[in-house]
């Protein structure tokens, strides 16, 4: 407090001169109409102007909090596509649907041959062993190992893997594997001779590996190699997505996983 | 007897002097002005600034100028404390030492007239314009004024100075 009275009695004659010309300006706005029309323009612009620099800087803080938002949004929104799409093709799907689940990637693949990814939310989110892992709407991987608050993603950037795709919509199934030569080359062995396979043809999930529905995206096709006295090519692919510089992740389930899994084991030996 | 030199200048220009402009608007002059000039240097500065808020609002009360003259007064108050200093001998001032002729001399009362009446003039100006796009038109006449308004102050000078006394230059 007794700061504050020396600041004040220091700054006496500046305070004083302010003060009158506030008193001085009051008179000048309150009497002339020109001052006074220009007066309200000129703080009016400025107070807009503080307006718009203030809500500016707050949607760019909120940012994170709606790109959630959106994420999830989306999430739900593929959900009901993906449940429209295979209505009158798949009743099973139609009755009971995909799940799809928002998450981010903590970590991606480093281009090693068996390196893996990490993401969230883990367990406590909901995620499972066996769940497909998406990126906008492309196959990316496949959850092996969850933990309470992370989960282990096994990428199609991994020699471990073997995935189940076609070459177009119509196209025979053939294994997608990577060498782990060139992050971005995949492989389709054994494709048969006589499959079509033109550069630029997209690449789907064939559903059959139970992780994915038919007909995701996967890559497209980027060059086709033909070994001299045999019946089958392989087939090189360019993945749509690169997995190590993505952020939000769609982790998908079917809802009738446990009994699709269950029937699809080989029966027992009698 | 400075507060009756101001009330006196301010009924004069409000109510005579003001129409002595031969050019029109390029010669407006503020005879009042030489009030505020003629306090002494070693008067406090908040004398200073309360006399020319007082030469504003007096000159606005009277010529229905309301607001304008104060700001403008107020600017020269607030200012002259630090033209003062500006101007002060290498010795500092006396206190019985009198802003005039006789005991400042006639080129520290000049540009301490000139000085002030400027800054008197051109804030003035700029709450008279207020608008941006026409103050450069009105920036020259202003210094005009200004000029005028420092020759009726010399003028006023010389014409309080007693005929025994002899100007300093």
């Amino acid at each position: 407090m007794r700061n504050l009275w020396l600041l004040l009695q220091r700054n006496a004659f500046l305070l004083t001169f302010l003060s009158l010309l506030a008193v001085s300006f009051g008179v000048l706005v309150r009497h002339d109409g020109s001052a006074q029309s220009s007066w309200f323009r000129t703080t009016g612009s400025i107070a807009a102007g503080v307006e718009e620099q203030q809500r500016q800087w707050r949607d760019y803080l909120e940012l994170a909090e709606k790109n959630t938002a959106l994420a999830e949004q989306n999430a739900a929104l593929r959900a009901r596509l993906l449940s429209m799409e295979r209505q009158g093709e798949w009743s099973l799907d139609t009755a009971h649907g995909w799940r799809v689940m928002t998450g981010r990637l903590i970590k991606g693949p480093d281009g090693h041959p068996r390196s893996m990814a990490l993401g969230t939310p883990g367990s406590g989110g909901g995620l499972t062993v066996g769940m497909g892992v998406l990126s906008g709407g492309v196959a990316i991987g496949t959850v092996i190992d969850v933990g309470d608050q992370y989960a282990r993603i096994l990428p199609m950037l991994n020699t471990a893997g073997t995935w189940s795709a076609r070459i177009g919509r119509g196209g025979p199934v053939v294994p997608l594997i990577w060498d782990g030569a060139d992050a971005d080359r995949l492989s389709l062995s054994d494709v048969p001779r006589h499959a079509r396979a033109e550069e630029g043809d997209t690449v789907f999930t064939s559903g059959f590996d139970l992780v994915f529905p038919d007909g995701l995206p996967i890559g497209t096709v980027k060059s086709s190699q033909m070994s001299s006295g045999s019946d089958f090519k392989t087939v090189y692919v360019s993945p749509l997505v690169d997995v190590r510089s993505i952020q939000h992740l769609d982790y998908i389930r079917n809802r009738s996983d446990s009994m699709r899994t269950v029937l699809a084991q080989p029966l027992p030996q009698p | 007897m400075n507060v009756i030199r101001l009330l006196v200048m301010v009924v004069l220009q409000a109510a005579l002097l003001e129409s002595v402009a031969p050019f029109g608007e390029w010669t407006r002059p503020q005879w009042a002005l030489w009030a505020v000039f003629m306090l002494p240097p070693k008067s406090g500065p908040f004398a200073k600034l309360g006399f020319g808020f007082l030469l504003g609002l007096g000159l606005d009360i009277i010529l229905g100028t309301y607001g304008h003259h104060m700001i403008a007064g107020t600017v020269l108050g607030g200012a002259l404390p630090a033209l003062h200093r500006l101007l002060s001998p290498r010795e500092g001032y006396e206190v019985t030492q009198k802003p005039t002729l006789q005991d400042l001399g006639l080129q520290w009362v000049a540009v301490l007239s000139f000085l002030g009446a400027t800054l008197f003039h051109l804030t003035l100006m700029v709450v008279d314009t207020w608008h941006t796009r026409l103050i450069p038109s009105a920036l020259l006449p202003a210094l005009t004024s200004a000029l005028w308004t420092t020759c009726c102050c010399l003028l006023l000078h010389l014409l309080v100075v007693p005929p025994d006394r002899k100007i300093k230059t």
